[in-house]
Parts: structure tokens; sequence; C-alpha cells
């Protein structure tokens, strides 16, 4: 009896021990089986047969404008060899997945058989209907999507685009911020303050800045860099200068707020403060800058005007040789 | 670079160049010998919309103008259109928008999808800073001129001639974009590409040109060309892709220099300054990129960039004060000379379905090879520093490292976690070495298809391995100032996203709240620390297929807290920023209402406020709020005469109205030394009215729903 007392004993105290030390061993054990089982989801929309009329089988039924919008945009090209309409290809089912049960009679009672559907609201898992998109869309976007801050939040290519339309909008400069928008609604409040770059005029789009698929570069910016990309547009500020101002030289965000500012120039704040943040040599840079120096006291040349600017016009970068205060 | 990017990439390259689709699909490949797709409408031929009318705009205004082109008073003409043109393996689309105004813009692609494509592309960016600015100067080239009879004050009060001498001079400019490029796919695996871009801008800035202790804000005449490269190869596998490329901008500047007479007495021979302009630069950048798919949805990213860019703009002298004996440069031209390089590799992962697994690496550097001089300075043209000054190029090189992990559970349950650790090297400023540390959880919650919460939240610690103060004193910096880049910093984050739907109601609704807060806690002056809170709400409705309803509501409120010193010790002033920014719009669309009128309507209210409380010994108050509004209505209506013709009204207002201290009461002489422009804070209503007709060719397919 004490022998049975004390191997049970042992057992708890291993039993509490495994758990203390493996604890998350066993949660992961209780977890996988879920993850699995989605897995097997995932697995039956691929599987399955085909119908036996492709398109013409689908349009008996799906003949509404939206569904044969689908023939207005380069996936309904059939002289595209690699167009889902072209030559030998899988027309409807290439995207939808095989349909022929979805096609098919459904007894009383029993829900028609579910197709690969898109949009992160449709229960097609978010992963199984990008990888039909980048199976066949396997460019540069195909590769680099998955090292992207959009595939990390579980963004459905379908959330962004739409196949079904004669000219999908987040493709159009006045349309794309529209769509970004729907998420990215820090910039969408910050387009709208008083100084911005034109998106909100249609006139520049997200597109301009950011790789919108690719995860290569930083905030997945068009270009390697954040520098490297306002180049594209702002090349006199590339340099290399005689005298180069530090910051602006490693990154144009530490004084400008590329998606909108209340301060002209999309300054993060209004000088003379910003520039005070680092600047603080004797004399007039560390002046405090007050109610006193407005137009109705006495003026000042270091708050009024350009502030800073209204000598320190460089600001930039200076290529005179006597341009080191950045004032030539 | 291009807002047409995203257009070709996807349009062109993707579209384009889809693989073989039916691949993915595990099921068994059918035999599609039978699939005849008869009821498939195929497009060919031309369907083009083109719509033709004219307009007016009711008052001046350079802010409402800046990139519509509607910044004078008058009429306009309206023409725009788009069409496409398919025929057996040929598509061509052209899209034309304002062609009676500066901010015109016109975009042609043509191709054979899946064998090449060409497009050419052109934009007219009109960018109106000031209309309500009056100089004294005339320009003649890089060079401005003061009135003949001009006569020079220490002070502003004592510029006799200034008000019968001043003329308006907008600031404004344009910006021209042409692009040419194409793409060339000799077989499914490898493509050609090519894009050319021609970029001008032109016209008038504001520039403050320096006398020893005045200033003159300058109508600064400006005429840049930039032409940019992109060109490369890229190759497609079944697994595998790779890509090798060529970029590269090269900036001219027509001017080299400006030059301007120096409206206040001044030392003698310093009555004309002159500036260098910024100088002709080439930048030529080595690209390639190579991915791999692994098996369990296993990614390899590979990409690399490097770069060169140089300048040898020969310098200006020292002075072209002929009274200054300056010493001779110790060099003609910089030859600046800096090598980037940006390197990445990504790995992500997905071993089973619910979770997926990322890193990456990446490396930036910036390596200015300019060489070190030693110059003697002379100070704004007026008299020789004395000093002797070493050039700084400065370089950094950046690592990062992100690992990040996510598991979605079969409840809709899915949960993140991540870490990122920054090192940053620099060399010739105060701190030489810096790292950030930041870890964040996420979580995103979708027990149905109607509704979706997610969080994100983490913090970040940005250490330094020391603040070089003598290195700081050395730039005469007040040894207790940390700069906010350079500085110790903890960061916290946090977001709260909401969204839902109603089940058998198209009505959805999302709500998004966010939090960041910087401490900078171990600076004693400069930036001590930041707070950010955003709140969101979007609410969107589609009544039916012809009536949808929308509204929003954004507000963004980021308040700071520096310090400084005027006596060069310990703190003795401190402001208080207090920046809010709301936003609340609506609008809704309405189609075939009657069969015929289609009609949209979108409202933004803007207002900013900006507040500054500067805190000081004499305590003489705060500043005047900087405060903004901004209301703006777009309404457009459609007619349907026919299947093919309408007719169309679009009616535009806007009214913006800011105080701004800096420019308020700020006349052209109202700082004693400092020779303004006179700008006015911006304050307009403007109405735009227009009229036309609109036609559609082509295919009924093309012209969708009409009655």
């Amino acid at each position: 009896m004490n022998a049975a007392a004390g191997f049970w004993s042992r057992c708890v105290q291993l039993s509490r021990a495994t758990f203390r030390s493996w604890g998350w061993a066993v949660a992961l054990i209780c977890v996988v089986p879920a993850g699995l089982a989605q897995e097997e989801k995932t697995a039956s929309l691929l599987e399955g047969s085909y119908s036996r009329k492709g398109a013409d089988t689908c349009l008996a039924c799906h003949d509404d404008q939206i569904t044969l919008a689908v023939f207005r945009n380069g996936h309904g090209i059939p002289s595209n060899r690699n167009s889902p309409f072209g030559h030998g290809q899988l027309q409807c089912e290439a995207c939808h997945g095989p349909g022929d049960a979805h096609s098919g009679r459904v007894r009383r009672g029993k829900e028609r058989p579910a197709l690969i559907e898109f949009g992160s609201d449709r229960a097609t898992p978010v992963s199984v209907q990008n990888d039909m998109c980048l199976a066949c869309h396997k460019s540069d976007s195909g590769v680099a999507w998955h090292a992207s801050a959009h595939d990390s939040s579980s963004v459905a290519c379908a959330d962004c685009h739409t196949s079904h339309a004669a000219r999908d909008g987040v493709l159009t400069t006045t349309g794309q911020a529209q769509v970004c928008d729907d998420c990215h609604s820090a910039q969408r409040i910050a387009g709208l303050k008083p100084f911005a770059h034109p998106v909100d005029e249609g006139k520049m789009n997200c597109g301009a800045c950011h790789s919108i698929h690719d995860g290569d570069g930083e905030h997945q910016l068009s270009r390697p860099t954040l520098n490297q990309t306002c180049y594209q547009c702002h090349a006199e500020k590339r340099g290399p200068f005689v005298w180069e101002h530090a910051p602006v030289a490693e990154d144009c965000s530490v004084c400008h707020d590329a998606h909108g500012s209340n301060h002209p120039g999309m300054l993060t704040q209004r000088g003379p403060f910003l520039c005070q943040a680092c600047h603080s040599q004797a004399g007039h840079p560390s002046l405090a800058n007050d109610a006193g120096g407005l137009a109705n006291a006495s003026p000042s040349k270091y708050l009024l005007g350009q502030n800073c600017m209204n000598c320190h016009s460089q600001v930039h970068g200076s290529n005179h040789p006597s341009g080191s205060r950045l004032m030539r | 670079m291009s807002q047409y990017n995203g257009q070709r990439t996807l349009y062109f390259l993707g579209v384009a160049f889809t693989g073989l689709c039916a691949a993915h699909n595990s099921a068994a490949q059918p035999d599609t010998s039978a699939w005849k797709c008869e009821y498939c409408p195929f497009e060919k031929g031309v369907q083009a919309d083109y719509k033709a009318g004219g307009g007016v705009v009711t008052d001046d205004a350079a802010r409402f103008g800046n990139a519509t082109g509607h910044d004078k008073q008058g009429g306009f003409v309206i023409a725009a259109g788009d069409g496409s043109y398919t025929s057996d393996g040929l598509q061509a689309s052209w899209y034309l928008q304002d062609l009676g105004l500066d901010s015109r813009s016109a975009l042609i692609e043509a191709g054979r999808p899946g064998s090449y494509d060409v497009r050419i592309a052109y934009r007219g960016l009109p960018y109106r800073l000031f209309d309500t600015t009056d100089t004294v100067y005339a320009s003649t080239g890089n060079s401005l001129q003061l009135p003949g009879d001009w006569a020079r004050s220490a002070l502003t009060s004592g510029f006799t001639d200034l008000d019968a001498n001043l003329s308006r001079r907008n600031i404004e400019s344009d910006r021209d974009i042409i692009e040419v490029g194409g793409s060339y796919q000799p077989n499914a695996r490898f493509e050609l590409f090519a894009d050319y871009r021609y970029q001008t801008q032109d016209g008038v800035d504001q520039f403050g040109g320096a006398n020893f202790t005045q200033a003159s804000l300058l109508p600064r005449p400006f005429d840049y060309q930039t032409d940019e490269l992109d060109l490369g190869v890229r190759y497609r596998g079944e697994r595998g892709y790779a890509q090798l490329g060529f970029y590269g901008s090269f900036f001219q500047n027509q001017n080299t220099a400006l030059m301007w007479d120096n409206p206040f007495t001044s030392f003698p021979g310093a009555e004309r300054g002159a500036s260098a302009e910024a100088p002709d630069n080439r930048f030529g950048q080595l690209l390639f990129k190579a991915g791999y798919r692994f098996k369990w949805a296993t990614r390899l990213l590979l990409s690399g960039a490097f770069g060169n860019m140089e300048q040898d703009e020969a310098l200006l002298p020292y002075t072209i004060n002929p009274n200054i004996s300056a010493a001779s440069l110790p060099r003609t031209r910089l030859d600046g000379d800096v090598d980037t390089t940006n390197l990445l590799l990504s790995l992500s992962s997905r071993p089973i379905a619910p979770l997926s697994l990322k890193f990456s690496y990446r490396y930036d550097e910036r390596d200015n090879k300019t060489a070190q001089e030693v110059w003697s300075r002379v100070i704004v043209d007026s008299f020789a520093s004395g000093d002797l000054e070493t050039n700084r190029p400065y370089s950094f090189e950046r690592n990062s490292l992100t690992a990040s992990a996510d598991w979605a559970l079969r409840t809709g349950l899915r949960l993140g976690a991540g870490y990122e650790r920054r090192e940053l090297d620099r060399d010739l400023q105060e701190v030489a070495e810096q790292t950030e540390d930041t870890g964040w959880g996420r979580i995103r919650w979708r027990p149905n298809a109607y509704v979706e919460l997610s969080g994100r939240a983490g913090t970040a610690k940005r250490e330094i391995d020391r603040y070089d103060t003598e290195l700081a004193l050395s730039f005469g910096q007040q040894p207790l100032l940390r700069k906010y880049n350079l500085a110790h910093r903890f960061r916290e984050f946090g977001e709260l996203t909401f969204s839902g739907s109603l089940p058998r109601t198209p009505l959805s609704l999302s709500a998004t709240l966010a939090y960041a807060d910087d401490d900078y806690s171990k600076s004693v002056l400069g930036l001590l620390q930041s707070e950010e809170l955003r709140y969101g709400v979007d609410l969107s409705w589609s009544v039916s297929e012809k009536a949808q309803l929308y509204a929003n509501l954004g507000l963004q409120k980021v308040d700071a807290e520096q310090a400084g010193s005027s006596s060069f010790s310990t703190p003795d002033w401190r402001a208080r920023h207090e920046d809010e920014f709301l936003t609340a719009g609506f609008g809704f669309k309405l189609k075939q209402i009657a069969d015929r009128i289609d009609l949209t309507l979108d409202y933004t209210h803007g207002a900013g406020d900006s507040a500054i409380d500067v805190t000081t010994i004499d305590g003489r108050g705060p500043l005047p709020g900087l405060d903004s509004t901004l209301d703006s209505l777009r309404l457009s209506a459609i007619y349907k005469f026919s299947k093919r013709l309408q007719g169309f009204a679009e009616l535009r207002y806007e009214a913006f109205e800011a105080d701004d201290w800096a420019l308020q009461g700020v006349a052209p002489a109202t700082i004693p030394s400092v020779l303004t422009l006179g700008a006015d804070p911006y304050d307009y209503d403007v109405f735009v009215l227009g009229f036309g007709v609109s036609y559609s060719f082509g295919s009924s397919q093309q012209t969708g729903d009409d009655p």
C-alpha cells in the first residue's frame, strides 16, 4: 500500500515537474492539431474534380456583370497563353479551384460545396487565397511578398485588388490611396494635413514611394532606403556636399514626416524649435523664442518668416567652400 | 519615382506573366479540350470613353492650385479619356487626365501579353506655394538685382524705396515627367526590362540670403533636370526567381550659383552675395534579387544593391567680395564620392498551415569616401573668419535583425511575437555606436466572418555607447544637449483595431486606437518626451448595389516637450508642443437614379491646431495657436442621355484658413533685420464648376450598365 502511495506521489511530482518544465510543449501539442485540422480544410479546397465544361459551366449560373468583368482585364485574354483563359488553362477554376462538386447537384438540406473565395472576409484561409494568386504572379512580387509586412498581417491579395473589373482601382493613381487608406488610417489623416504630398489630390499614389508587394526595402519602400527613395524626386538633395548636415545624409525622417504635417515643408515640428532640439550653441541658437518675438511685439528674425532658414538656408547641405554654417 | 510603378509591375509584369496556374492545384489535371468557353464575352476591338467640356474657377488660390492646376481664377478646358484596344494577342490601353490643366497626365501602354510591352507616360505636377509674395528683386538668369536707385540701410525700416519697388512674384514651380519603358520576354522564363524617366522642375522658390546679421528672403529661380534609368533582366523558374538590374540617376542643375544684391548696408565689398546651388550629381546602383521556394512553404529572399554617388561640380571661391584676399581653395572640385551598400536576407516559412515564421537580416551602409580638407571660411562674403575648418563626410553602417512568429488557431485566434535588433555605427558624430531592441506581440481574433479584433503592442529601447561631449563642444554644442536621433530613448507603442459588419446588412464599422510614447529620460537639454495618440472610426454601408454611404472620423494628437538653455548652462526654458489634427468626412455614391443619373458626393473637414507654450524666466507667454481649417466638397452628377452619351456636372468647393504667426502681420519690412517676401497665411474659398459630355465607343460590354 505504501509502495503504491509512494509510486503515485512520485508520479504526481514528476507530472508537475514535467509540466513546469515542458508546459509549453504540452500546450503546443494541444494547439498543433488545431492547426493541422486547418491544413486539412485547406487541402480539401484544392482537391476534387474539375468541371466538365470549364467556364461555360460556371457562367451558366454566374452571369452577372461583376463576374463577366473578368473578361475586360488581363485575366480574360485568350490569346495570352499564361492567362487563366489562355489555351489549355483552367479558366475560372484556375483561381477558384476544382469546381465539379460545386457545380453538381446538391442534396436537399446540404450546403453547396465551397470553392476558393477571395477577400479576408471570406471563409477561405488567406494563405490559400494568396497562394493561388502567387502561383501565377510569381514575378518579383511573388517572391518578395513573403518578406513583407502585408504578408505578416495576413492581408489577402483581394483585400486590395479587384480581379473582376475592367480596371483595378488600386492600380490607378487616383484610386490607390483610397484602398490603402482603408487600413492605413494614420496616413489618411496625415494626408489631409495642411502640408502633404499631393496624394489626396490624386496626383501621386502610395506606390510612388512604396513597393507594395516587396519586403526587401525598409518600410516596403521602392528603393533600398528612405533617403534613396526620396532622392528619386528630390535628386538635388543627394549630394554629397562639401558641408553635409549629418541627419540629412542619414535619414530624411529625422526632420520630415513624408505623409503630412501641420508645419511647412512637412517638418515634424515648427522651426525654430525643431532645429533647437539639436542645436544649442551659445548665442541665438539657444535663445528661447516666445510671444515676445511676434510681429506685433519685437519681430524676431529667429522666429518669423523662415526662422532659422532666414539665414541657414542650405539645411540639406552646402557645396560652397564657406558654407560650413549652411548659409551659402 | 514613378506613380505608375505599381501599375506597370502588376498590370504588365504580373498579369502578363501569369504562369501555369494549374500547376498549383493538387487536383488531377483535366482534359480541357472540350472547354469551349462559348459563353465567355471576350473583348475585341476598341473600347473608349472620352469626356470634354469646360469649367470655371472662382478665385485665385495658390494652395488650392497646388498639384491640381486650379490656381488661377477663370475658365479651363475639361478633356480626358481612357480606352483600350484588343485584338488577337495585341493589347493597348490609354489614360488621359486633366489635359486642359497644368496637372495633365497621359499614359499609353501596349504590348502582347506574355511577349512584350511598351509604355510612355507624361505627367505635369504644378507646385504652388504662395501667390501673395512681393519682392524688390528683378532676376536675370541666376542673378537677382535690386533697383538701380536702391538706398541701403542697416534696418528694413530704412528702406525708403521699398514700397515703390515691390512687385508680385509667386513662389511656384512646375515639374514635368516623361517616362518611356517596356519589357521583352523571349520565353516564359526570361524578361528584359528598361525604363527611362526624364524630369524637369523649374520655377521660383524662396531662399534665405544671409548678410552678416541681416538676411533677405530671395525669390530664387531654379531649373533642375533629372534623368533616371532602370534596366535589367529577370529569370523565373518554377521555384526560383532572380533579377539583375541597374539604376542610374543623373541630376543637372542649370545654375551653379545664386548671386544677389545685398539690400542692407554691409561690409565693404559685400554689396553682393553668392551662394552655391545644389551641385550636379550622379548615382549608379547595381541591384540583384533572388528568391527560392523550398519545401514546407519556406522561402528565401536575397537582395543587394551596390551604389555609388559622385559629384564634381566646380567650387565657387570662398567669397566674391573683391576686398577680401581669401586663401586658395584646397581643391577646385569636391570630387565627392559615396558608396552605398544595402543587403537583405529574408527567410519565411510556414512548416504547417497555422505557423508562420520569419527572419530577416538587413545591412545598410553609406561610406562617404570624400576627402577631408582644411578650409578657411569667409563669413557670408563679409570677412574672413580666421578659423580653419575640416569638412565632415558622414558615413554609417546599420545592421538590423528581425525575427517573428505567428500562430493561427482554428478558433480564429492568431497570436504573434517578434523581436528586432538594430545596430547603427556612425563616424564624426557625437554617438558612434547605437543599438535599439524592439519587442512586440500581436493578436488577431476573428471569431466569425463578421468581427475582427486585432492588437499590437511593444517596447523599444535605444541605447548608445556614449555621447561624446568633447566632440559636441568642439562644434560649440552645449554638453548637456542630446540630439534626439542620437539619444537614449525608451518607446512604448500599441494599436488596437476593431472591425465588424452585420450578418445580413452590408454595414461595416472599423475603429482604431493607437498610442506611442517616446521617453528621452537621459536628455537634459533637447527633446525630452513625445507622445502620440490616434483614434479613427470608419463606417461604410452598401445600402444596395446602387447606393453606398461612408463616414469617417480621425483624430491625432502629438505632444512633445523640449528644454533649452539660453545661458549655455542648465535648462532655463521649456517648450511644450501640442499638435492636434481632426478629420471628418462623409459621402455617398448613388447609381442609376431613375435609371439615368449617377450622383457622387465627398465631403472632408480637417482642423489642425498646433500650440507651442514656451516657458521662460521672464514669462512672455505662449505663442498663439497655429490653427488651420479645411472644408472640401466634391459633387459630381452624371446624366445618361443614351447608352453611349452622358452629360456630367462637377462641383468642387474648398475653403482653407490658417493662422500662422510666422507669416501673420509680417510684411516685407516687419522684421528689422530680414527683408521678407511678405507672404500671407492661406485664406481662401474657391468654387470650381465644370460641365461637359462624355461618349463611349466600342462594345456594349464596355459601356457597362447603361440604360
